[in-house]
């Protein structure tokens, strides 16, 4: 899996790109986002665009990630989810958790709304 | 032209590593679009079997070289059928489900596979043999591919 990061705002994305499972994939994406909340990031939007698929081991941790960034009063949400990755939220409840957007835009909103 | 009337089986013999897991949903998709499964089925079918196959590389091999998953695949005009064998030592299921959405269980990291598996199929059942936990799971074919019902 790649990562690439980009600020939008207040806000940092991330793209990923390729499958979210476990394994070296996993363990990228974990220390990535530590390495980013150790430098005081704590706004993120996970675009989920090329993300081929994820399974619960990926889920765990968008959750740990969420957890950790929340616990320190920012915020993670999700934006782009393929259908087929929707659907994985969706049946998963993880829909209730996360915030999730279908563009950009209201993705980089949510936070400038959220912080007024 | 599709194979909806004949009967097909595929067995997988992968390492384990998660990088082959891109090897079983090649396999799942090729093979489904010829029984003329509806591209939604397919998804379904492909995210069950990746997380039965996940789940076997990870908790069941512990990703030891030594050991292999054994996925098997059998399709005919009315259904898809997978088993998926590891070598390890047994997981018990009935333990790991989350199904409470208050808060604290809906930020638990784990207990999401069997969820998975059981919403994306039309059943799901797990048994201890042969050295291995087997996963066997089915798919029903509803319509066609055209997404029109076939009744």
């Amino acid at each position: 899996m790649k990562i690439t990061q980009r600020e939008v705002g207040s806000a940092l994305i991330l793209d990923l790109n390729g499958k979210l499972t476990g394994g070296p994939d996993a363990d990228l994406f974990r220390e990535t986002f530590k390495t980013l909340m150790d430098q005081g990031r704590r706004n993120f939007i996970i675009n989920l665009e090329k993300v081929t698929w994820i399974n619960s081991t990926g889920l765990g941790i968008l959750i740990s990630n969420y957890a950790n960034v929340r616990k320190d009063g920012g915020d993670l949400v999700v934006m782009r989810a393929s259908e087929r990755i929707e659907s994985i939220l969706y049946v998963t409840k993880l829909n209730l958790l996360f915030k999730t957007f279908e563009n950009e835009e209201d993705a980089v909103k949510s936070f400038t709304q959220s912080a007024r | 032209m599709g194979k909806k009337n004949s009967v097909e089986k595929m067995i997988l013999n992968i390492p384990s590593d998660l990088k082959f897991l891109g090897a079983v949903d090649a396999a799942i998709q090729d093979l489904a679009r010829e029984f003329l499964f509806s591209q939604d089925a397919i998804n379904d079918v492909s995210t069950a079997l990746i997380e039965a196959c996940s789940n076997a590389i990870e908790h069941g091999n512990r990703f030891s070289p030594d050991k292999r998953v054994v996925v098997t695949l059998t399709f005919n005009g009315d259904a898809f059928y997978a088993s998926v064998k590891d070598e390890g030592p047994g997981f018990d299921f009935s333990n790991a489900l989350v199904e409470d959405t208050s808060p604290p269980e809906l930020m638990s990291e784990r207990g999401r596979g069997i969820m998975i598996m059981r919403a994306f199929t039309d059943s799901l059942a797990w048994r201890y043999a042969d050295g291995g936990l087997y996963v066997e799971l089915s798919k029903l074919r509803r319509g066609d591919a055209s997404g029109e019902p076939s009744e």
